[in-house]
């Protein structure tokens, strides 16, 4: 740790210093958004999937349970770095972007232009609304308890209800084959995926249906409890990881 | 120093050149990579064919075929408790428009019965221009992918022109193609906005070193003003509260919205068209002969039906091996196809019980990669015998398969 500068003796930058300091703040921006898109991209892809990648995938029990929760991950992180180093209440908000930037780059060069699949039967969802909350809270609050438990749940809480105007279309009922399916489903059935059979789908299993069908609200507190574990545990892994050592230097 | 530039000009400028170089484009996508015992006792095929081969977008094309899910089934594959019959093609260059399965039409997964027989159709509209190499094939759940014959189609006419438009329940009609795209970017442009606008609030003033100084000499106070708390106050009820004012709107808008659809099909096999009881034929004993990559078959023939039969045919793992001998024995289309030897070829009377050696040797058991059945743990060989009769041409089918001793 760096030794305390008393208020007294704090001087601003000024001139060439306060020129080079902001050149540097645009330089790791720029650093981190890219670094954000790459790793906050993988690690969304490889865990939540297809649940986001297709529009058949997003159903009312697994998609709201598991977005949020992988989706708070690197938000944590970033929080814990940017709030305890800098009093920036930006890294949710920073890292849900940069990762739709990703998303959005890659549903419109590999799986349109690549691989041929309609835009809209990649549509990606958005974690944005949850985000700004949970960078809000953090700020207003200035604590990781009140942050886990009130802006943990209020991101897995606002998921579905901010996504249902997006995906709420697709799910109109359509008589086909002989069956009732929903618009989602018949993309899924007519735009051909070789690696991707339909029994595949991890869709609408388990028991959440027995209460009283409502499956998506229980989904979403389900995972608005485990939000606020998955936060905290985020956000040490934030704190482990992050150094500002080299800002002492300067 | 100038050879070392030289060599990096040389080392980019070959980059350059095989980067905008004639590509090869693939052609084969992995329909040979399975264990040759799954290929040949799981899925049988046979029967397969196109309706045509050529083409434009937005006509369509159908494929139809029968198959013979193996009594040996292996011991190592999972059960067909989970199976989707689809289509192998590289991305939606054509679109599955019908799915039949036993005449029924059919849009989820289902489970199969080892021993069981089908027949299926699939149609498909040509969506882009090309030329493809295309096999009708089972996803079989926790085993892989069988294959069927493959065959090329060639669609014609522009990309541009295609079209899928598809009727609502509620009686809407929308296009497929982009139903719910507008309205999808329009909300992430709507939150996108939202975002930035805040990203930018905290990014227009002096961030890291600044924040950083300021932050350890205790000036907390001045890193977060009394406007953005307003800000932030506003922030947090207004994007919930317009989260769900939106939801309840978008829930009003489609009263009859539907949950996705999941559930496994049950389709009874049709009445038995393999091993059905009239002509028998058992595999007593399989060899492979590793130096002429022949596979010899000692096979019980018993002919229970009135008319003397013949073998005509072994087909497995979509090889064909056709006994030239026998006129009604036509090779399928899609099918590679070899010959087929019989050590006794004379017609099997009606009655009669007999032991015949069936000699398929090719080169096909070493491209179409079977002759690796003999390092598989199950090195069991299996597939279909066609018999017929040697007048009016009738047909027989028995699903074979024998434990296979390799011949070095």
């Amino acid at each position: 740790m760096s030794a305390q500068i008393p208020i007294a003796s704090f001087k601003p930058y000024r001139g060439e210093k306060a020129r080079l300091a902001r050149a540097y703040d645009y330089l790791i921006l720029v650093l981190a958004l890219f670094l954000f898109i790459g790793s906050f991209h993988l690690h969304f892809a490889l865990t939540v999937g297809d649940w986001d990648f297709w529009v058949d995938w997003k159903d009312r029990q697994w998609w709201p349970l598991v977005t949020p929760l992988m989706g708070i991950t690197f938000p944590a992180a970033v929080q814990a770095v940017l709030w305890d180093k800098f009093r920036l209440p930006l890294g949710a908000t920073l890292c849900v972007a940069a990762l739709l930037i990703g998303t959005w780059v890659t549903r419109v060069f590999a799986y349109h232009y690549w691989n041929y699949f309609p835009v809209n039967m990649v549509l990606p969802a958005t974690m944005l609304p949850g985000a700004l909350v949970l960078d809000g809270i953090l700020m207003l609050s200035n604590s990781l308890t009140m942050t886990a438990i009130a802006g943990g749940s209020a991101f897995a809480l606002l998921f579905y209800p901010s996504n249902w105007p997006i995906f709420a279309l697709f799910h109109q009922p359509v008589e086909y084959a002989n069956a009732q399916l929903t618009l989602a489903d018949l993309f899924g059935f007519q735009y051909i995926r070789t690696g991707m059979p339909e029994y595949l789908r991890i869709i609408e299993r388990g028991t959440l249906r027995t209460y009283g069908q409502y499956a998506a609200p229980l989904a979403a507190f389900c995972s608005a409890l485990l939000c606020t574990l998955m936060y905290a545990l985020w956000w040490y892994i934030g704190k482990w990881f992050a150094t500002t050592r080299y800002l002492n230097k300067i | 120093m100038k050879i070392k530039i030289t060599n990096w000009v040389c080392t980019l400028a070959l980059i350059i050149m095989g980067l905008g170089g004639p590509v090869q484009t693939a052609l084969a996508h992995g329909e040979k990579a399975l264990e040759p015992f799954i290929r040949m006792r799981t899925i049988q095929w046979y029967d397969v064919a196109w309706s045509k081969q050529q083409f434009n977008v937005n006509e369509e094309v159908a494929v139809s075929g029968r198959f013979h899910v193996a009594e040996d089934w292996p011991v190592s594959v999972p059960k067909p408790e989970a199976t989707f019959l689809n289509v192998s093609t590289p991305g939606p260059v054509l679109i599955r428009t019908e799915r039949w399965l036993n005449g029924k039409p059919w849009v989820n997964s289902t489970a199969l019965e080892p021993g069981g027989d089908y027949e299926f159709k699939i149609v498909l509209k040509g969506r882009l221009p090309g030329r493809y190499h295309i096999h009708p094939f089972f996803n079989l759940k926790d085993a892989g992918q069988v294959m069927g014959p493959g065959a090329w189609l060639d669609i014609a006419g522009n990309a541009d022109d295609f079209s899928n438009d598809v009727r609502t329940l509620n009686g809407e009609i929308v296009d497929m193609e982009s139903v719910g795209l507008l309205n999808g970017i329009g909300w992430h442009l709507f939150w996108g906005v939202l975002a930035t606008a805040w990203l930018l609030w905290w990014v227009r003033r002096p961030l890291f070193i600044s924040r950083y100084r300021m932050l350890q000499a205790g000036m907390e106070e001045e890193l977060i003003t009394a406007q953005d708390r307003l800000i932030a106050k506003v922030m947090l009820v207004a994007v919930p509260v317009a989260v769900l004012a939106i939801n309840a709107v978008t829930i009003n808008r489609y009263p009859n919205a539907i949950p996705l659809q999941a559930a496994l099909d049950r389709i009874l096999p049709l009445s038995a068209q393999v091993n059905a009881g009239q002509v028998d034929a058992e595999a007593v004993k399989a060899e492979y002969v590793v130096a002429k990559r022949a596979m010899i078959f000692t096979v019980r023939i018993n002919n229970r039906s009135d008319k003397p039969v013949q073998v005509g045919e072994f087909n497995t793992a979509n090889a064909s091996f056709i006994n030239p001998e026998l006129p009604a024995a036509n090779p399928q289309a899609s099918a590679t196809t070899a010959v087929l030897k019989l050590d006794d070829n004379t017609p099997v009377r009606p009655g009669e019980e007999r032991i015949v050696t069936v000699t398929a040797q090719d080169a096909l058991w070493e491209t179409e990669k079977l002759d690796g059945l003999i390092n598989d743990a199950d090195s069991r060989v299996g597939g279909l015998l066609f018999l017929y009769e040697s007048e009016g041409g009738e047909r027989y089918i028995s699903s074979v398969s024998a434990a296979v001793i390799p011949k070095f």
